[in-house]
């Protein structure tokens, strides 16, 4: 089977920007393509994960960014698991380059999500959940994370601080990320007393709405060998995918099962386990998912997930010392839907080629994605990269 | 729960998907405005499910059939929707919570109730209300919707 490489990523400004999803998406490729030829003579395919038509009315995007690429009669597909988009369109480019169909593909994803105002995002998002019961029910997406939280918190010894705490870890490692939406650290008051949204989580517990776009290049051995400046790509080693039920009611509400088969697939296909991972971008879109995505990806014991915060010497017993969303996170790097899963991999590819800056963690040569779509493990994708020679 | 006058158990054939069927959404609605509140149960793992459906997701057998459920439960979590989508605006906050059934059987709804005054573990009864009682802005709605009632729970 061929191998995937991840040769070149690409991002957009992240946060509310005055540029379109297809202005946005040229950002990203250009980004992405500093150092390559045309994309018309590197890939042969391209997926794009966006989220909702109703942000800009305008579905068939895997032919408009192709266009925008300067692809012309070559597969180009929009994909889409709300937020989990992202990474299914990483995850179809690997696939198709493993198995031979593709040298190279495109996997970029966008999502203009401030184009209808903050009621604009929240009817959008509310698609994603099930329509007979749960959406006439009148739930949002801080709520029905806000229904997890609540168990988590009546379940563990967490509090709300420890939620909080979250943020500000994200907060500040965004800080130090000039791709995050947010360049500030926010204190743990600011965050505690900041306005309910759906309690007990609060404002500083919700990842924002945001525009953004982020594209990655996936090529097999020939191809990354040709292009590649320098030698230091990363491999995508494991995949993994799993849905869960639609309706949050039906799911666990403390132990995001979907997730950890995800997570669990894309571990034994790379050969590795979770004691092996150094960095790991997980699906925060609310403060409780990072806790539980510990947990569910195996470097947390039940219930501890929230020491993502604490430095691996300080932390419980039966946890491992992978550090969590150096990037910011959703929460702080920004979270334009579609994009997520990319982002994911654009500070991974950062991390594992040594080009993280300050915020680089040392000898990082196994990351771990995690992204999610409809709420927690509704859809999860999992990726594991690798610094090429692992 | 005693199964209702469906004596069949699945797998469901191509002919008894129909709109009168309750393993549909409008037969489901239709039995619910009339004050039965169907389930599918499985008769291999006895997971029920809300709506009723063709295959069990505990399982994965379509050994399924219609089952009556008890119109009380447990909250099982809670939360308020401080800003729900625009058809709700106007009822805001929202208090939801997802309920297990007696049965077992777990279901999102809203609690008619404010957010204090709701805990897990409080036993509720679900009532079932006709789209007007319900307040939802009727341009929510889908046209096959629009006759569907809603479920809300109540504290006991």
């Amino acid at each position: 089977m061929p191998t995937a490489h991840l040769i070149a990523v690409g991002s957009s400004p992240l946060g509310k920007t005055d540029l379109p999803g297809r202005d946005l998406f040229s950002k990203a490729l250009a980004e992405a393509f500093e150092e390559l030829p045309d994309p018309a003579d590197v890939v042969d395919g391209l997926y794009v994960g966006a989220q909702s038509e109703r942000y800009e009315n305008q579905i068939m995007q895997g032919t408009l960014m192709a266009e925008w690429a300067g692809l012309r009669n070559v597969p180009a597909e929009r994909v889409e698991a709300c937020a989990a988009a992202g990474a299914l369109a990483l995850k179809n480019a690997v696939r198709d380059v493993r198995a031979g169909v593709h040298d190279a593909v495109l996997a970029c994803g966008v999502e203009k999500m401030t184009a209808g105002g903050t009621e604009g995002a929240t009817n959008a998002l509310g698609a994603a959940f099930e329509r007979a019961l749960e959406q006439r029910s009148g739930i949002t997406a801080p709520a029905t994370y806000a229904l997890l939280a609540r168990r988590y918190l009546h379940e563990t010894d967490a509090t709300e601080r420890d939620l909080a705490r979250i943020a500000v870890k994200n907060h500040r490692n965004a800080a130090s990320n000039p791709r995050a939406m947010f360049q500030d650290e926010v204190d743990i008051e600011t965050a505690m007393n900041a306005p309910d949204v759906a309690p007990p989580l609060k404002l500083y517990d919700c990842a924002p709405v945001t525009d953004g776009a982020a594209a990655v290049v996936v090529a097999n051995d020939e191809v990354a060998a040709d292009l590649q400046a320098r030698a230091d790509a990363v491999r995508v080693a494991g995949v993994g995918s799993a849905a869960n039920n639609l309706a949050v009611a039906e799911r666990d509400l403390t132990y995001v099962e979907g997730a950890n088969v995800a997570a669990s697939t894309a571990y034994e296909d790379a050969g590795v386990d979770a004691t092996d991972v150094d960095v790991a971008e997980v699906h925060d879109a609310f403060t409780v998912c990072e806790a539980l995505l510990a947990e569910a990806a195996e470097f947390a014991p039940k219930g501890r997930g929230i020491e993502t915060v604490e430095d691996p010497a300080d932390r419980s017993a039966g946890w491992t010392d992978v550090q969590i969303n150096t990037s910011g996170g959703l929460k702080a790097r920004g979270h334009p839907i579609g994009a997520t899963g990319l982002l994911q991999a654009v500070e991974a590819h950062e991390q594992l080629t040594g080009r993280a800056g300050e915020r680089q963690v040392a000898d990082a040569d196994t990351a771990l994605l995690i992204n999610e779509g409809g709420v927690a493990d509704a859809h999860t994708v999992a990726h594991v990269l690798t610094a090429r020679g692992e | 729960m005693t199964d209702t006058d469906s004596t069949t158990t699945g797998p469901l054939a191509p002919e008894d998907i129909t709109a009168d069927s309750p393993f549909t959404l409008p037969g489901f609605f239709d039995a619910l405005a009339d004050g039965q509140l169907l389930a599918a149960r499985c008769t291999e793992c006895e997971t029920h499910m809300l709506p009723p459906r063709p295959a069990c997701y505990g399982c994965g057998s379509r050994a399924v059939t219609l089952a009556e459920q008890p119109r009380t439960g447990e909250v099982i979590s809670y939360t308020s929707v401080n800003r729900p989508p625009s058809a709700f605006d106007h009822l805001a906050p929202i208090t939801v919570a997802v309920v297990e059934l007696d049965t077992s059987a777990r279901l999102t709804g809203r609690v008619d109730a404010p957010l204090d005054d709701v805990s897990i573990g409080d036993r509720v009864e679900l009532q079932v209300r006709d789209p007007e009682t319900a307040d939802i802005d009727p341009d929510f709605d889908l046209s096959y919707e629009e006759e569907w009632p809603v479920h809300v729970f109540e504290l006991l």
